[in-house]
């Protein structure tokens, strides 16, 4: 027996063609002769003097209770395919009253028309026509009289357009196609085909910003940190599913402590990378908590995760770091993370050398180093002997006889070194360097000013 | 017992025969210091594991007698990092360059709950070395320090006051260090070696890096 495949097993319905993908699309040739569109219906919802892509993405959330086909088409137009709503909206006038009503609560001015291709319904809503045309047969003679403006086509192909006595979409539509793709490009052409039907346009249906949102009211009420941290494994549990389904991944977690009277605990955990395993998400939460000072006993505790980000999992080697070479990646991130978590982010931090013969100046603080080892490494600078420890600002010392002493007398072990420098700014320095030793035997760098007063200074330990 | 027997001794001669003893013989990371390299087990630093470094007074020249292997480790092609914890004062970033140490590999971690930040970084595997500042972790404290080093594969050091000498440390090597006029005397006070005099170094002129 051949086999045969039953498209439609309902007397009437039309086989369901999805849209080939557009690489598929590109390389069929000829284009497939489609009439996708056949028994769509488009609400086009051109909202005028809408910039906001914010406000947009807002309305097409709040319609997305009509149909679940919502696609955007910024700046100002949205897109509903509502042929299988409109018995549960009574019908096309229902669903119009409806959708002006919706747009009317955002405060947003609307024209709506109705097509059976979005394109045709765009347009007409774009030249401010309210049409509704559910008959095929007659798309391309209501869409005639509309001014070529409405398609939005760049505003010199429409003068030369005009120039050629051609002003209404019916004029363009009655010209040669050849020529007419000769002279204007075959993107025109095919967007008058997606117009007419010709050619099925591939609309991407709008999706909203997913978000984790979780509440877990608790039995009883909480004080200690231990416990909370057993009444958010659920919540965290639903967030590993989450994230999980979704190969997402967070950079920001909120967990919420809801009290009876004092207004909620808010704890913000923050990460450097888009991370998917919520057992570390919980571990990093837990420091945090450590850190919170409860004002009430908690209630309620909740999870929110606003921005889940798309997650691509890097390789890992093969060794463990440590052992034949094998590199620190996932640890040495996870590590700052974690000290981060519980010290304060400054508590974590580089070095670097910076150009410059002061001492103070010579280095900054910077962010802790990245976890791939550099591939160069800078030679060491010929530089003058310093000492491995710096003190934060130097450090009078007492003078007897017009030499330092600290605990006893210095010995000073060394040539002066001269530093005078930063004459052009606030921090000028004239000063004469000294390797010294003092009675325990521990090296010293000091110096002497040069200017009025000569004091002796402690600038670093030779360590 | 087998001990006394000496076909037995014979055959555990031979190179093919495993024994626990023989996973022990490794080596260590050169100090720089030929001399200290003959006076420790390793002949260097073990590479992993926690180390002890005893002083009397911080600047004693403790830091010097490091930084040769830290510049070697940070130079490997596949270094991890070298977190220092807790340091008493701030490292200066143009002296540990001019000791070859690759500033890029290196971090500090402020000074707040230091034996905790230590055994994390110790067993994070993020490091290769690790160097601490505390006065007084418990013993307790010390062997789960010990233990995260041998989970991170890290060296740990840690530098304590020279009068904690007589309190027990879980640290596979203890070294007590004086200041002396061009150097150090450093003294083994714990770790596998025949030798337990002290040992003088020079540590005035700055060693040459060892390149790993």
């Amino acid at each position: 027996m051949r086999p045969r495949l039953i498209l439609a097993a309902v007397p009437g319905a039309r086989p369901a063609r999805p849209a080939a993908p557009l690489a598929l699309r590109a390389l069929a040739q000829p284009p497939l002769p489609a009439a996708p569109s056949a028994g769509e219906l488009w609400a086009a919802l051109h909202l005028p003097g809408l910039t906001s892509h914010e406000v947009l993405a807002q309305l097409a959330l709040a319609l997305q209770r009509f149909t679940p086909r919502v696609s955007l088409e910024p700046p100002d137009g949205l897109l509903l395919e509502v042929q299988g709503s409109l018995h549960l909206f009574a019908g096309l006038s229902g669903l119009r009253a409806q959708l002006a009503h919706a747009c009317r609560q955002q405060q947003l001015a609307l024209v709506l028309a109705f097509a059976p291709t979005p394109r045709a319904a765009l347009t007409a809503a774009r030249a401010g026509k309210s049409l509704q045309i559910t008959d095929r047969a007659k798309l391309t003679g209501q869409l005639a009289p509309l001014p070529l403006a409405a398609l939005r086509w760049p505003p010199e192909t429409c003068e030369r357009l005009a120039r050629l006595g051609v002003r209404t979409v019916g004029a363009v539509l009655r010209l040669p196609r050849a020529g007419f793709a000769r002279r204007f490009g075959a993107a025109q052409l095919t967007m008058l085909d997606e117009l007419t039907g010709r050619t099925a346009q591939v609309r991407a249906t709008f999706r909203p910003r997913e978000r984790f949102r979780r509440r877990r009211e608790l039995l009883y009420e909480l004080e200690d940190h231990g416990r909370l941290h057993a009444a958010l494994a659920p919540l965290f549990k639903a967030l590993d599913d989450f994230l999980t389904a979704r190969q997402c991944g967070v950079v920001e977690l909120e967990c919420r402590l809801l009290h009876r009277q004092s207004p909620p605990t808010r704890c913000v955990l923050a990460l450097a990378a888009p991370c998917t395993n919520a057992a570390r998400l919980a571990e990093l939460l837990d420091e945090h908590l450590q850190a919170i000072v409860l004002p009430e006993p908690v209630r309620a505790c909740e999870l929110r995760a606003d921005a889940p980000l798309p997650y691509q999992a890097g390789a890992h080697g093969l060794w463990q770091p440590g052992e034949h070479g094998g590199e620190a990646g996932a640890q040495a991130g996870e590590l700052i993370e974690r000290l981060r978590a519980r010290l304060g982010s400054e508590a974590v931090h580089g070095l670097a050398v910076r150009d410059g013969h002061r001492p103070e100046r010579a280095w900054e603080v910077t962010a802790p180093p990245p976890v791939v080892p550099p591939r160069r490494t800078a030679a060491a600078a010929g530089q003058e002997r310093r000492p491995l420890w710096i003190l934060p600002a130097p450090q009078p010392l007492t003078v007897q006889g017009g030499l330092p002493r600290r605990g006893g007398p210095l010995r000073l072990v060394s040539e002066p070194e001269r530093i005078e420098s930063g004459w052009w700014d606030e921090g000028e320095i004239a000063r004469d360097y000294y390797r010294a030793l003092d009675i325990h035997g521990v090296r010293l760098w000091v110096f002497r000013e040069r200017s009025a007063p000569h004091g002796w200074f402690l600038h670093g330990i030779f360590g | 017992m087998a001990g006394g027997d000496p076909k037995l001794a014979r055959l555990l001669e031979h190179p093919a025969i495993w024994r626990g003893r023989s996973a022990a013989r490794k080596s260590g990371l050169s100090t720089g210091f030929a001399a200290l390299d003959e006076l420790l087990p390793d002949k260097g630093w073990p590479r992993t594991g926690l180390i002890e470094i005893l002083v009397s007074r911080f600047g004693s020249g403790e830091l010097s007698l490091l930084l040769p292997a830290l510049a070697a480790l940070t130079r490997t092609a596949a270094a991890r990092w070298c977190i220092w914890v807790a340091p008493p004062l701030m490292p200066f970033a143009p002296a540990l360059v001019r000791r070859g140490v690759v500033l890029e590999r290196v971090a500090v971690v402020g000074g707040a709950r230091p034996v905790w930040a230590f055994e994390q970084t110790l067993g994070s595997g993020a490091c290769d070395a690790v160097l601490a500042w505390a006065a007084r972790p418990r013993l307790r404290e010390l062997r789960r320090l010990q233990l995260a080093a041998e989970r991170g594969r890290t060296l740990g050091v840690l530098f304590r006051p020279r009068h904690v000498a007589r309190e027990s440390s879980a640290a596979v090597l203890r070294l007590a260090l004086e200041p002396r006029p061009n150097g150090a005397r450093i003294t083994l006070l714990k770790g596998r070696s025949a030798r337990r005099d002290a040992l003088d170094l020079s540590l005035e002129d700055e060693p040459t890096c060892v390149r790993a």
